[in-house]
């Protein structure tokens, strides 16, 4: 028998569930860190240049990016979640999901998809001149602007607020609503006066999520030439070979994303609009009639064809017409490429997550809760920071590590870690280890503790508990979280770009490859095929709702 | 004798909230069944989990049968302290049958010993013909009854249980009550109870205690059964 003598506590909170959440926190953290840390070191001569001539451009280009795709994110994300929870009209039910498929594009396929055809060669110029001999003056539709970015980065990540207010506004919106349209107030009035400001809490996490994906956004605005923060940290690393400078870029990136993190905080800190009873009940959508149901369906329908059905029918075309060389070259090395680096990445998430959500549901302290926080952390943190992070602490580790090369034969300066895969997978758990956490996390509280009490009253082991009773509880969960991870690495495109090995390609990095090499047509094919693997992450979320 | 010892025990749910369990002490003797009363919010049943080894005590001991299960230094984890609980809604698991429920619990012993164990388990409390069925099949009494054939199979030195018909009709509780005394007779277990509801509990037991205010020192006010 197993007494734990002194200190009692301790020594129950002091094992391998609690260990191994640590790491996992201190993975996700580290990089992080390192980048902030680098503001506390003097700057290079490169470094005075940057900040005196091309900072504030930068700066400029990423704020004019998150404003205005925010803005307009929110207002079609809101008016469709309205239209859609508060009404009924042709085709409403068909949007409702539909609406939310925009999400399975990653916006750097949109982007030039979208250049190719409005360009001179593309579709639209080609048949209005063909067809009828009309010729548009040039510039009149470019996308190759901040404005298209503006454009696409709106057209696919507004479905992150559609969805969040949409379900807010179903759920938990009904009675005060039919309250305020029994006062006699007209559906305008409603709108502006009730549903909007009820919804907020909800439209702003969405415009949260949306402005954490411009941050991080490599693919649009490098494509399109536009200037950020994040295309500027790559070309300052890639471009100048100034690793410091580029460093030094990012720490102060973060200490933007900490701050609105901390803004959007501060907004909520007392309005907790969230209905005051459980006992609230689904909002009962009115029946539109006449003009105004034809014209909520005809908004509806433009914004699906323009974010989703016109790209995917382009893309399809172009695969059908010539997709049949690339079948050829090295596509399957691409494939096992991919599934071999999601596959692993998954898996390692999966693993650090399922151990640090069991732990911090073992010990409701406030160490395990902020623990839990962190390891969520990284979702809102830019890919540049990630890969710059992870980058620096694998150098930094191989010269650390330099002697013990040595002694296996290898040269002076030899990189190691920094050249293998580790270096990508590492990138990958930190970014999307809140995806896997999420939805274990999210498993564990639909499963009552009183199952793994009971086991343990009937004197099983935790471990056996674990693997006995939990683990076929939370199955569901493991399952869909496994899914959205691997779907997100798979479409994931700058940290794969970045720390990828010498000669590693993956669907994603060659698709963008091809795009910029002017070889649009080549990248329909894997760009088809990145989407429909991001069809099966966004019919997950939309799971639940259809039970 | 005192066969089930709790002295002095405190517990509160984080350091800066008031005590829930406050210096609270009784004893119970083998074989007693001992019915515990007080309003929600009380600690009774928080009371049950100290004992279990689901929560820890801040300060106090607990002992069975001689074996200390906690003080101060001393912390044994719920596996080891050989004491079942039937839980306020059950806690069968969903993905088991009722015959593995029941032999969850049995893994120290041996195969053939762990079928008897079973046999024996079914026949006590009469579902013999429901061993393939799973929980969501059952009624809740018969889940009720599963539950105590699965925290009685591992033959625990004290059966503990939660509200036991919390999640029941009312207008079965009247036989059910009757059924869950006759089996505790039969079973020969020691056994604490607790209830918010006074009839339930003079049906079954042998001695009440009513756990005082909450928020002062508890005490337990002893109460004849009538």
């Amino acid at each position: 028998m197993k007494i734990t003598l002194l200190p009692r506590s301790a020594g129950r909170h002091v094992n391998g569930w609690t260990m191994t959440s640590v790491i996992g926190a201190a993975v996700v953290l580290l990089p992080i860190l390192y980048v902030l840390a680098c503001l506390f070191r003097p700057p290079n001569d490169n470094w005075s240049k940057v900040k005196q001539f091309l900072l504030t451009d930068y700066v400029l280009g990423s704020a004019k990016l998150v404003f205005f795709t925010g803005f307009f994110a929110a207002f079609i994300g809101v008016a469709l979640a309205w239209l859609i929870a508060g009404y009924t009209f042709p085709l409403r039910n068909f949007f409702k999901w539909a609406l939310v498929l925009p999400l399975a594009v990653p916006p750097y396929i949109a982007a030039y998809t979208y250049s190719s055809m409005t360009g001179y060669t593309g579709i639209i110029q080609a048949t209005l001149r063909n067809r009828f001999d009309v010729a548009l003056p040039p510039g009149t539709i470019e996308v190759m602007s901040d404005r298209g970015a503006i454009f696409i980065l709106t057209l696919f990540l507004f479905p992150y607020i559609f969805m969040m207010t949409r379900v807010f506004l179903e759920r938990q919106s009904a009675s005060f609503i039919e309250n305020a349209r029994l006062l006699g107030h007209k559906p305008i009035s409603v709108f502006f006066r009730v549903v909007l400001p009820l919804s907020r809490p909800a439209v702003m996490a969405g415009v949260m999520l949306v402005v954490f994906e411009v941050l991080s956004d490599y693919g649009v605005a490098n494509y399109f030439g536009v200037q950020t923060v994040s295309t500027a940290i790559f070309q300052t690393w890639f471009g100048m070979y100034d690793v410091d400078s580029a460093m030094k870029m990012a720490a102060w990136l973060m200490i933007g994303v900490i701050g609105l993190f901390m803004i959007e905080r501060w907004l909520r800190r007392s309005k907790r609009y969230a209905s005051t009873t459980s006992r609230s009940h689904p909002l009962r959508p009115q029946r539109l009639k006449g003009l105004a149901a034809w014209g909520a369906a005809a908004f509806c329908t433009v914004i699906f064809l323009l974010a989703f059905a016109i790209p995917i029918a382009q893309l399809a075309a172009w695969s059908i017409q010539y997709g049949g060389k690339i079948w050829r070259s090295d596509f399957a090395d691409l494939i096992a490429n991919t599934i071999k680096g999601a596959g692993i990445g998954t898996a390692i998430i999966l693993l650090i997550a399922i151990v640090s959500s069991r732990a911090a549901r073992m010990f409701d302290s406030p160490f395990m809760q902020a623990l839990s926080r962190m390891m969520s952390a990284g979702y809102s943190v830019p890919g540049a920071i990630v890969a710059i992070g992870v980058l620096a602490i694998f150098i930094e580790l191989d010269g650390r590590l330099a002697p013990l090369y040595r002694a296996m034969g290898k040269d002076d300066g030899a990189l190691v870690l920094s050249l293998s895969l580790a270096m990508l997978l590492t990138g990958y758990v930190i970014r999307f280890m809140a995806t896997g956490y999420g939805a274990l996390e999210a498993g564990y509280e639909k499963m009552p503790r009183v199952y793994s009490e009971a086991s343990r009253t009937l004197g099983r082991s935790s471990l056996f508990t674990f693997l006995r009773v939990e683990l076929p509880l939370i199955k569901g969960s493991l399952l869909s979280g496994f899914v959205l991870t691997f779907v997100e690495i798979i479409k994931e495109l700058p940290l794969t770009l970045l720390l990828r090995p010498f000669n590693y390609d993956t669907l994603s990095t060659r698709a963008y490859q091809y795009a910029t090499d002017e070889r649009v047509f080549d990248a329909a094919l894997p760009s088809l095929l990145l989407v429909m693997i991001g069809l099966v992450s966004v019919l997950i979320l939309l799971r639940p709702e259809r039970r | 004798m005192a066969y089930v010892a709790v002295e002095q025990i405190t517990f509160r749910f984080s350091g800066r909230q008031p005590a829930v369990i406050d210096k609270l002490s009784f004893t119970v003797t083998r074989g007693e069944i001992v019915g515990v009363l007080g309003a929600s919010g009380s600690g009774k049943s928080t009371l049950l989990r100290l004992i279990a080894g689901l929560e820890m005590p801040e300060s106090g001991s607990i002992s069975v049968d001689g074996r200390l299960l906690t003080n101060e230094r001393v912390f044994l984890e719920p596996e080891q302290r050989g004491v079942g609980m039937v839980f306020q809604d059950y806690a069968l698991f969903p993905n088991m049958t009722v015959a593995d429920n029941i032999v969850f619990g049995l893994h120290k012993l041996k195969r053939s010993m762990r079928l008897l164990r079973l046999e024996q388990m079914m026949e006590l409390v009469q579902m013999k013909e429901y061993a393939k069925r799973y929980p969501h099949e059952l009624s809740g009494g018969q889940q009720q009854r599963v539950a105590l054939a699965r925290a009685l199979a591992p033959q625990p030195s004290v059966l503990l249980m939660d509200e036991p018909f919390s999640s029941l009709d009312a207008h079965l509780k009247a036989s059910i009550r009757s059924e869950l005394r006759q089996i505790l007779q039969k079973a020969n277990i020691t056994c604490l109870l607790v209830s918010h509801d006074q009839a339930d509990i003079e049906a079954i037991c042998d001695r009440v205690l009513r756990i005082q205010e909450y928020g002062r020192e508890n005490e337990f006010e002893e109460i004849a059964v009538g």
